[in-house]
């Protein structure tokens, strides 16, 4: 028999186990920290920590970053329109998710 | 190759002005932008409609493409004559409409007609790194790619060998796309929307910086019997007139492979739901699994089925509709 070892990759789930600074999730999410502190002055993130040095970014901080960005750049959104179009956006989904409820 | 009418994607008049083509442009980018619409191929559309900005947008571009006359449809088939575009010059190569990142992988968003009418656009590099400073060090870029998996593999764990197409720049800056294949384990529990991030598995650093990483994008494959709401799982179950009157047992099948067995109370109503709790995708708060009974008519085909209707009839003093007027 021909077998082969293979190294399986072992990831982190961002949303339970990583807690990411700033410089982090400015390099994730490609953008600027000077954005991502934007962002955090409008609502549109919610890091723990009290200066942006001590910032930790959990939970869906990743996603809402990413799609904060897309936005931005594909619609040229501001920042309060973003922060806008995240809130329609979750309850869009919220909306959606108790449809499939059946609520 | 497929011609493509840029003109009707963006739904304008050949004669359109910029602005009129721009507010187009704005108008479908918001409606179908992937972010926003969620349904089976916005993000195709999303990304035509970039395509056919950034031509229409580009006056040098237009000027070019409208050489071809009005008479080409979408979809004909097309090659371009030969010294098409001369005399022409494109400022700029970018291509405005999608980014990376969509879809599965990081492959150019564009067409082949577009790239053989104006090249494969450079890859846009995102955020700092890429180029090359002298003596400086960056850490690579951190890619992101979605992959989908079952909803069996978020129940159970699973090791999933997955094939990426990344867009490398060769010596001459010209943009090749590479296969890569990573083997990569899928830790149970995890939901749909979830990052999943791969260390040291992105770009290459600059200079002395470190490998950037790779934020896998989890999504479940569509499933014919569940539907999953964060990490609560729904499933229809059917039943029989007279097993929701009477009651029954019913075997209900789990994401994970095993069976449960519910007991379904005499007097069950269609979508009064039932929990089986911690029987959703597990966690240390382990979600929740949903039985939502349906109710399943028997077809009136034969005689003796119609017989059957008929005594049931008989039986009940039953209308249904007592609470609507006339």
């Amino acid at each position: 028999m021909n077998q082969t070892n293979i190294t399986w990759i072992e990831g982190s789930v961002v949303e339970n186990e990583v807690h990411m600074s700033i410089v982090e999730l400015s390099h994730a999410s490609r953008t600027p920290e000077e954005m991502i502190m934007s962002w955090v002055t409008e609502g549109v993130l919610s890091p723990t920590g009290s200066s942006p040095q001590d910032w930790r970014f959990g939970g869906d901080s990743l996603r809402r970053a990413k799609t904060a960005a897309h936005l931005t750049h594909d619609l040229e959104l501001n920042v309060p329109g973003v922060a806008l179009a995240l809130d329609l956006l979750d309850e869009i989904a919220e909306l959606r998710a108790r449809l499939q409820r059946g609520e | 190759m497929k011609f493509r009418d840029y003109y009707e994607t963006l739904g304008v008049a050949r004669s359109a002005t910029e602005a009129e083509i721009k507010a187009a442009y704005r108008k479908l980018a918001r409606k179908y932008h992937p972010d926003v619409n969620k349904e089976a191929g916005a993000e195709e559309k999303f990304k035509e409609i970039g395509e056919a900005y950034a031509v229409l947008k580009d006056t040098e571009k237009r000027a070019a493409y409208d050489r071809f006359g009005a008479n080409w449809k979408n979809g004909q088939d097309f090659t371009p004559p030969p010294n098409w575009n001369e005399g022409f010059e494109y400022a700029d190569d970018g291509y405005g409409g999608a980014h990376p990142g969509y879809g599965s992988g990081f492959e150019g968003d564009q067409s082949e007609f577009f790239e053989s009418l104006f090249g494969r656009g450079k890859h846009r590099q995102g955020g700092r790194g890429g180029h090359t400073h002298q003596g400086m060090n960056f850490k690579g870029q951190d890619h992101h790619a979605k992959i989908m998996i079952d909803l069996a593999d978020a129940y159970n764990g699973a090791k999933r060998t997955i094939a990426l197409h990344m867009p490398t720049l060769d010596a001459s800056g010209h943009v090749t796309t590479q296969e890569r294949k990573l083997d990569v384990s899928i830790p149970k529990g995890i939901k749909a929307g979830q990052n999943l991030r791969l260390s040291g598995q992105g770009g290459p650093g600059v200079g002395e910086g470190p490998t950037g990483d790779l934020y896998l994008e989890i999504e479940f494959h569509p499933n014919p019997i569940y539907r999953v709401d964060g990490k609560d799982v729904l499933i229809d179950i059917p039943l029989a007139p007279w097993e929701a009157a009477l009651g029954t047992t019913v075997n209900v099948p789990t994401p994970a492979g095993s069976t449960l067995e519910l007991k379904i109370p005499a007097g069950t109503i269609a979508g009064r739901k039932m929990r089986l709790k911690g029987k959703g995708i597990p966690s240390a708060e382990p979600g929740d699994l949903y039985v939502v009974p349906t109710i399943a008519l028997p077809p009136a085909d034969t005689d003796t089925h119609k017989e059957a209707y008929q005594n049931f009839e008989k039986a009940f003093d039953f209308n249904p509709r007592t609470h609507l007027k006339g």
